[in-house]
């Protein structure tokens, strides 16, 4: 493909935005759409010059019509533009048939987030999902390319090879190098959960659709300050904390957002990632409620498509999050039209800091239940040793010292096995 | 907590002869992201010698939906209506029509999925059709 970028003038920002809608659909829909698009190109540094749409079912060539695409190279002379992203899904052929009309560098919406999360990747983990989530992407189109780039060779003695074949294996082999070096990285994390979890911790984590202020909340609920904008995919690293909800401990993860048509192939590149969520005993979906209805709902629908075969049952509260740039009047209403899609909703003001008790509180309420009992212990070093270790492990809600000491005491079910074992039956 | 009947049809390939195809329909309290309670079940198996067209399968629903003593929204996948924008299926429908959308709604399809599937492998396997 031909990449005139370099060759022109400015810092290489400039951007035309492209979309082909299908006729019929909703204009307001298509309208968020292109908004999102131009959200995600400022996200990734661009600046957008030009804008282009056409309505009409997909052309196998060009994927707007003919026309279409010489206005758009039009386009790209008169304001100098590097790039031209499309927001539709564009096949090997598309993209060469384009950029050779627009002689400029054209990519889709995909590519365009594996740029966003190219630069924001910081990790090493992260930077091998983005290496795999490309070269997934890359892996389907290996053979088009080839045969793309060699259409003009003439052959000749040792002219033509298999490298057709040897570029595409070349790619299977280095994504089974980075599937290996994250799956230990999985294995890690695993063997973390367990721990947190033997340390009587429970997981709960931020899900939601990007920029409906997960990191916002999650600063307001630990007291943190992880970065936190208004943009697209600001959180690319989980970030966990600890959080103290009334003596149960807990661990907080924000995570990186959702988003709608977001391939498979890209979801399970950042499985180690998204992991953090579907693994959590608690997910606290997020939601802009300051948005229209129609809106909320897609988003928790693109939401729930991304959990809903993940999470093993896993609780969810719903954080009606933004709750202050709405009507208080209104909240009733939005709320009776997304409540089939909003399981256990709270609403919330990340910023402005309202709602953040009641929302600790259902949180509570829907942690792993523990159990009370009540234990005698041995007025000794002993008893005393263990009255310290039922400190860390659980809440005591009363100790009585006597001839021994009784407590009255809430913990894990195995905790509280434990703490059976230590004193024996005759003491509990 | 929300009425709903999940409905999924298996066999839309052509085999020996046209296409056999079994509907399963349940009737579904739900709530956001749980199955709360399943009510009932029925299933509909149908032959047809050319393929299905959308018409067909929304006789097809209505009609495996028509067997249960329940009322609810009748909840299908996108793939099973060809792909459709709803409100050019919802006109088609008698009842009110929904696609898939939260955790219950989807958990509920994978459940109907796998009875109209076993159903039709049984079907096939008992009636001793040429798959």
């Amino acid at each position: 493909m031909k990449i005139s970028a370099e060759q022109k003038p400015g810092n290489g920002n400039r951007v035309i935005l492209a979309k082909r809608t299908i006729p019929n659909s909703d204009p307001e829909r298509e309208e968020y759409l292109f908004q999102e698009l131009r959200e995600l190109a400022k996200a990734a540094g661009y600046l957008p010059v030009g804008e282009l749409k056409q309505t009409r079912y997909p052309d196998s060539r060009y994927q707007l019509g003919r026309g279409k695409i010489e206005e758009l190279a039009e386009l790209v002379r008169n304001t100098g533009a590097d790039k031209v992203i499309f927001y539709n899904r564009l096949s090997t052929t598309q993209l060469f048939n384009i950029s050779e009309i627009c002689k400029c560098q054209i990519i889709d919406k995909f590519q365009l987030i594996l740029e966003i999360f190219a630069k924001r990747a910081i990790t090493h983990r992260s930077k091998l999902q983005v290496e795999l989530a490309r070269l997934r992407y890359e892996v389907p189109r290996a053979r088009a390319v080839v045969s793309l780039v060699k259409k003009e060779e003439r052959a000749g003695f040792m002219g033509l090879g298999d490298y057709e074949d040897s570029y595409e294996q070349d790619l299977k082999k280095r994504i089974a190098r980075i599937e290996n070096e994250l799956e230990s990285a999985e294995k890690d994390d695993e063997s973390l959960r367990a721990l947190r979890h033997r340390k009587g911790f429970s997981l709960i984590s931020l899900a939601g659709y990007t920029n409906a202020g997960k990191s916002t909340l999650f600063n307001a609920i630990v007291s943190e300050c992880v970065e936190a904008k208004n943009m697209l995919f600001t959180t690319l690293v989980p970030v966990t904390r600890a959080l103290d909800l009334g003596g149960r401990k807990a661990l907080l993860t924000d995570t990186v957002g959702f988003i709608e048509d977001l391939p498979h192939w890209l979801v399970d590149a950042f499985k180690s990632t998204l992991d953090e969520i579907f693994l959590s005993d608690l997910i606290l979906l997020v939601v802009d409620v300051s948005e229209k209805p129609e809106m909320i709902l897609q988003k928790l629908s693109t939401s729930h498509d991304t959990l809903w075969d993940r999470i093993q049952g896993a609780p969810i509260i719903t954080v009606l999050n933004k709750v202050d740039l709405v009507d208080e009047s209104e909240l009733d209403s939005i709320l009776e039209q997304i409540g089939y899609m909003a399981p256990n909703p709270v609403f919330v003001s990340a910023k402005k800091g309202t709602g953040i008790t009641a929302l600790k509180a259902e949180i509570v309420k829907h942690l792993p239940p523990w159990c009370f009992c009540s234990l005698s212990l041995p007025n000794s070093e002993e008893g005393m040793s263990i009255l310290s270790w039922l400190y860390e492990e659980g809440i005591v809600h009363r100790v009585e010292f006597g001839e021994l000491i009784h407590v009255d005491y809430e913990a894990r079910t195995e905790i509280i096995n434990r703490a059976h074992a230590l004193l024996g039956p005759k003491e509990t | 907590m929300w009425d709903i009947i999940a409905v999924d049809i298996s066999g839309r390939h052509r085999i020996k002869g046209g296409y056999y195809m079994v509907c399963a329909a349940a009737a579904l309290t739900v709530s956001a992201n749980y199955i709360e309670k399943v009510k009932q079940v029925k299933i509909l198996p149908l032959w047809l010698k050319r393929a299905p067209s959308l018409l067909d399968i929304v006789q097809l629903i209505e009609d495996t939906a028509d067997q249960l003593s329940f009322e609810g929204t009748i909840v299908a996948e996108k793939g099973d209506m060809y792909n459709k924008p709803r409100w050019v299926t919802e006109s088609m429908f008698s009842r009110a029509f929904k696609y898939q959308e939260s955790i219950a709604e989807r958990r509920s399809i994978e459940l109907v999925h796998h009875i109209s599937l076993s159903t039709r492998n049984l079907l096939i396997k008992e009636l001793q059709i040429e798959a």
